[in-house]
């Protein structure tokens, strides 16, 4: 028996097409049933996430056949005929198994080295195995694969660091500040990066957020979601006192904080740290405050540039995480296996 | 001293590397070092019977050692342990110095008062203090590095793994305060020591009244910092230039001194 699958994903098909053949969470189950009981394999997976719907399955038939099978069953399922350019792709035997272990790796993902699709892929693989449509080839490959995700993730720095706007702000917010939860934190403007990166704070233990936003209603409901309380756009500095963490983003077209005003405000604060992020274009907050002492002041494009590194480090990595992936997959599969397990690549497979 | 001098090395390349990774292995050397220390001291201190802090090398070596221990504890906690790094050139810089000829001569180990567990007692302490002096320097200079990373936006501040500047600050406080309160001790052992002496006058010896300034500069530091706001790079400078003080003074206070005279 062989292991053979076949897929879309962010880096061949738009939303448009992998929206199409997408499988709701709970359509899943029975989208197993018609597709082992048809014969068209002995087990199967099915991942389907927003960036990618994927079929890992475990047939008798030879690859070629097996992921003709897959496919057919795709485009029956959905009633959509093959969408054209080679966008659905087919990997067997090893190729099959490092692609799976790719996946669980984060090395496929669109934010290279991301830990959302191995809870993805879990989630895919307890699915099956709830609904007994796993078997003897399928868990070996998916508990290997977990593990190899895990061993990848403590072996390379290919998860290291952030590479979000909003994640970076908060490993900044811990270079300063040892507990995030006694550290409160003000965000004026409550537009989309500024949400995500007092949804990031939030996340990571910052209570007592404070929310102000020229729509008061708005300011109202993103405080109620993020636990913390709002204040009317006019009455923000009278807050300030109390903050050491200030993400700025509103669409003023001028600085809403320069220095003749930061500086009797951090008098009032007793010169405590303060951390500030100006996600603003333009700019919310005058550069020139930076030449205050505990000042501490990044825009988007600082950010933007600690991301962006992080970035470049986990990319020197992929060569190590791909060596480490083709070692494993060979143990558990080695060259001298069957023919049909080392077929490979199946894309020209017609279906 | 060959191996903090090793570990002072390591403490180079960390620099270079930015930090990046755990530093097991100066904690390593530094462990390995402080073993060796403790065992020369103690030899010596059975040689003589008595607490090995009688002489300007002893005194410079005991102040190592402190410094070494508190920082062994203090990098108990993985983020912290990077403390190694920055103490282990200024640990290196003191043993070198207290290896210096002259300063431990043949028949030392003799207190110039009498040789009694009180003047052990009061050495040691103010020794202590001075170790943790040192150590809070240390973690001001971290601070200092740190603060001025995330200040200029450099990449380092945000890949190393150093703790946060609030708890640098907090460390380097709390030193302070240990530090003063074994200064405080020590001094305070003083009258205790003079019992039924009538031929010296403690306001007429350069180095108590050297040691009643170094008690105040560190009092109006701490006071300056915990009622007056003066935090952050003001207070990291603060302790640096207080333990620069006592370095570059100390060896000169003690040669004017008719009663700590080595």
């Amino acid at each position: 028996m062989s292991l053979v699958v076949i897929g879309l994903s962010h880096h061949r098909s738009p939303v448009q097409t992998r929206e199409r053949f997408a499988f709701p969470e709970a359509a899943i189950p029975g989208a197993l049933e018609a597709l082992c009981s048809a014969g068209r394999a002995c087990e199967a997976v099915i991942l389907s996430t927003c960036n990618r719907v994927e079929i890992y399955a475990a047939s008798n038939l030879p690859e070629a056949g097996a992921a003709a099978e897959l496919r057919k069953f795709l485009f029956d399922y959905h009633k959509c005929p093959e969408p054209a350019g080679g966008e659905i792709y087919a990997r067997a035997g090893r190729q099959g198994l490092e692609h799976l272990f790719k996946v669980a790796c984060g090395l496929d993902s669109m934010v290279l080295g991301e830990t959302e699709i191995l809870g993805q892929l879990k989630k895919a693989y307890q699915t099956a195995l709830r609904h007994n449509h796993t078997g003897a080839v399928l868990n070996r490959a998916f508990q290997r694969a977990f593990n190899v995700a895990k061993h990848v993730r403590t072996q390379t720095h290919i998860q290291r660091g952030s590479v979000s706007v909003g994640s970076v702000a908060v490993e900044l917010a811990e270079k300063l500040f040892s507990s995030l939860g006694e550290h409160p934190v003000m965000i004026i403007g409550a537009g989309d990066t500024g949400e995500k990166t007092a949804r990031a704070l939030f996340s990571r233990g910052a209570r007592g957020i404070i929310v102000s936003n020229r729509s008061h209603e708005r300011a109202l409901e993103l405080a109620r979601e993020l636990d913390g309380c709002a204040v009317r756009f006019e009455d923000w500095a009278e807050e300030f006192p109390r903050i050491d963490i200030l993400i700025s983003s509103t669409a003023a077209p001028h600085c809403i904080l320069d220095r003749a005003r930061l500086q009797p405000l951090m008098k009032a604060r007793k010169n405590r740290p303060l951390l500030l992020i100006d996600i603003a274009v333009p700019r919310d907050i005058d550069p020139s405050v930076s030449f205050l002492e505990n000042v501490y002041l990044y825009n988007i494009d600082d950010l933007q540039a600690i991301a962006d590194d992080y970035l470049r480090q986990r990319r020197e990595e992929i060569a190590r995480c791909e060596a480490i992936i083709a070692e494993k997959a060979a143990a558990m599969m080695p060259p001298d296996a069957p023919a049909n397990a080392r077929l490979g690549n199946l894309d020209n497979a017609s279906a | 001293m060959t191996v903090y001098g090793v570990s002072a090395l390591y403490s180079l390349f960390l620099w270079r590397k930015g930090f990046r990774k755990h530093d097991h292995v100066n904690y390593a050397l530094l462990l390995a070092g402080i073993a060796l220390q403790t065992t020369a001291m103690l030899m010596r201190g059975l040689t003589l019977k008595q607490c090995p802090v009688h002489n300007l090398y002893e005194a410079t070596t005991f102040v190592v050692w402190t410094i070494v221990a508190v920082y062994l504890v203090i990098g108990l906690w993985p983020r912290l342990r990077y403390l190694g790094a920055f103490a282990a050139p200024v640990i290196f810089c003191i043993g070198v110095f207290a290896l210096m000829p002259g300063l431990d001569p043949p028949g030392a180990g003799r207190p110039p008062l009498a040789a009694n567990a009180l003047v052990s007692l009061h050495a040691a302490l103010t020794l202590l203090s001075y170790g943790a002096f040192g150590l809070s320097s240390v973690a001001a200079v971290m601070y200092l590095t740190q603060e001025h990373d995330l200040r200029f936006h450099k990449l380092r501040a945000v890949f190393a793994l150093m703790p946060p500047i609030d708890r640098l600050e907090k460390i380097t406080s709390r030193l302070l305060w240990a530090g003063l309160a074994l200064l405080t001790a020590g001094l305070g052992l003083i009258p205790f020591l003079l019992k039924g002496r009538t031929d010296y006058h403690p306001g007429s010896d350069p180095k108590v009244v050297w040691s009643a300034l170094v008690w105040c500069l560190y009092l109006v530091l701490l006071v300056l910092h915990g009622r007056f706001a003066q935090t952050g790079r003001r207070f990291a400078w603060g302790a640096v230039a207080g333990f620069a003080f006592v370095v570059l003074t100390f060896w000169g206070v003690n040669l004017l001194s008719p009663s700590h005279k080595f």
